[in-house]
């Protein structure tokens, strides 16, 4: 390992008239004094409290709205950092309050402060950004261009929050309440027997689809976008009645081919759990309706192609309902949020695939248990690959069964 | 006596190493001494002078201000070596601080001086110029080692953590 770099520096003044002194980076590091941005830049709140009672805290750069989850030592730390207490300072008060010291905790929280623009360290940032890059690579370069093209894409307002209140006085108050929920289960109920009626004769409800299959799968998009569009506005609307504000509103292509309505709640965050959950939960929820309500429509319609369109896109609100709400894979959906609301464990998945990956093999070797936590990673990871599977299997088969009935 | 000694150093001078004798006394003579005691100041950053020193005798610090009274040093020099070289060439103002570190002693060439001895012997001048490009070349992989060794203070004192940023 190498040394620590040092610097010789020549301080003027003094009886001798200058002083030549080394600095070495280590001492440099240790002196110092991480200075977090100021008060009205940033706000704290608790959303979790997990095992052995201790708090998961969500950090908000009120300035870029950007958030950090911090666990109880990382807002100990942060709480420190101050511009006064230096590396050393806060190292020997962790020390004393937790009562050990792991020596990558605290470089590890300066760099994800630094990362969400939390610490008033500009110039480093900066520089975060120069060395990010790589100009070597020759086709990522392109790729990053195009991807970025793409990105552009974004039809955003950011000046929606305003509208949002006035939608939600406008009746949009009314989907948070008993009533709707009762609605929703007496929609559901009779859309599930409209379902199984259709179920029984699908092959002569389809059979106009494949006459006009153009406009039907158009027209299918369109319903699918114009719904997700509903889904999102949902979401926008739970924030406003939880008293929080919506960021915006727009239309991007997710992952830059996705086309996507978006909304951004991020402020939920600094609500109650119970909020979050039903905030989440609010948006899929729009499918489960529309999907309902669509079957029974279908079911009254005569045979024909809009009978069978209308039934085609109950099924795909269905689809849109569990995607929605599908927890695992690492895919950060809506169900992804609700279960690690749940659970209190807001980096699931991260912390999952990093015990899998490392920590796993260990401890199975050494044959020692796994803790709650840890069974909750192995199983988060284990249920990912195992829907996955289910999903290939069930694809595979069922185009067997159209290739060869 | 002195010439003599004077001699025997300047033939240790890597950039007068080629030199011929007569060529040689012909520069002793026109090398001027000065001493410095120690923290005494042989010029400024930013001050003018088309001087070249040698060092003969102590150490000199090579320094730039970076903050209030802090400097810092680019290069510790020892008999031998040169100071104020860039300012001979390029005639700009002097590009860093240079204090005697210790009591010191330092002969001077000033810029008519040298044109001179360049003029009575371009076979010698060559030699000198020679001499003085491999100076130059040595100063400029210090530099380039200095500013790495500045970077990776910069990134071991901040706690930045490249690698993981690289990769976001």
């Amino acid at each position: 390992m190498a040394r620590d770099s040092r610097l010789e520096l020549l301080i003027r003044g003094g009886p001798d008239g200058f002083e030549v002194r080394e600095v070495s980076s280590a001492s440099a590091y240790l002196q110092f004094r991480p200075r977090r941005v100021p008060d009205h830049e940033w706000e704290l709140a608790e959303v979790a409290r997990g095992e052995k009672g201790h708090g998961t805290f969500v950090l908000r750069n009120c300035r870029t709205d950007r958030y950090l989850y911090l666990s109880e030592q990382e807002r100990f730390m942060w709480q420190q950092m101050d511009g006064q207490a230096s590396l050393q300072d806060i190292a020997t008060s962790y020390l004393l309050r937790f009562e050990s010291l792991d020596l990558e905790v605290i470089p590890a929280l300066i760099g994800k402060l630094q990362g969400a623009d939390l610490l008033t360290l500009r110039l480093a940032s900066r520089l975060r950004e120069l060395l990010a890059r790589h100009p070597a690579s020759r086709g990522a370069r392109p790729l990053e261009l195009a991807l970025r093209g793409l990105e552009r894409l974004t039809l955003a307002s950011h000046d929606v929050h305003e509208r949002f209140v006035r939608a939600y006085g406008l009746g949009g108050y009314l989907l948070f309440g008993v009533p709707s929920v009762t609605v929703l289960v007496v929609l559901a109920a009779f859309g599930l027997v409209a379902a199984r009626e259709l179920a029984r004769e699908a092959h002569v409800v389809a059979v106009p689809l494949a006459r006009h299959p153009i406009l039907a799968l158009l027209g299918g998009k369109a319903l699918v976008l114009a719904t997700m569009a509903a889904h999102q506005i949902v979401h926008g609307l739970a924030c406003v009645h939880y008293g929080r504000r919506v960021r915006a509103f727009g239309f991007t292509l997710l992952h830059g081919f996705l086309p996507s309505f978006f909304v951004d709640v991020t402020d939920m965050f600094m609500a109650s759990r119970r909020a979050r959950v039903v905030a989440a939960i609010a948006g899929p929820l729009v499918h489960l309706a529309l999907g309902a309500l669509f079957f029974l429509i279908a079911f009254y319609l005569p045979g024909g192609f809009l009978q069978a369109f209308v039934a085609a896109s109950a099924t795909l609100q269905l689809y849109a309902l569990l995607f929605s709400l599908y927890p695992f894979c690492f895919m950060e959906m809506d169900g992804y949020h609700i279960l690690v609301d749940l659970l209190g464990m807001p980096t699931l998945a991260r912390d999952s695939w990093r015990f899998v990956r490392f920590r796993l093999g260990r401890r199975l070797r050494q044959r020692q248990p796994l803790s709650r936590t840890e069974s909750i990673w192995v199983g988060y990871v284990g249920l990912s690959f195992v829907s996955v599977a289910i999903f290939v299997i069930a694809t595979v088969a069922w185009l067997v069964g159209v290739i060869a009935p | 006596m002195k010439a003599t000694a004077d001699l025997a150093f300047l033939r240790a001078v890597g950039v007068f190493a080629e030199l011929d004798g007569a060529y040689l006394q012909a520069l002793a003579e026109r090398l001027r001494p000065r001493t410095l005691k120690r923290g005494e100041v042989l010029f400024r950053e930013g001050d003018g002078g088309r001087e070249l020193y040698v060092v003969r005798a102590g150490t000199m610090l090579v320094s730039k201000p970076v903050l209030g009274h802090v400097e810092q040093v680019l290069a510790r020099l020892g008999p031998g070596e040169l100071i104020g070289d860039i300012s001979l060439f390029d005639g700009a103002p002097r590009s860093a601080t240079v204090t005697a570190e210790s009591d010191a002693e330092v002969y001077c060439l000033d810029h008519e001086n040298l044109q001179l001895l360049t003029e009575a012997s371009p076979r010698a001048a060559a030699a000198f110029f020679f001499q003085l490009g491999k100076t130059f070349s040595a100063r400029l992989r210090e530099s380039g080692r200095l500013v790495a060794e500045v970077t990776r203070w910069g990134l071991e004192a901040t706690g930045l953590d490249v690698e993981s940023t690289g990769r976001h």
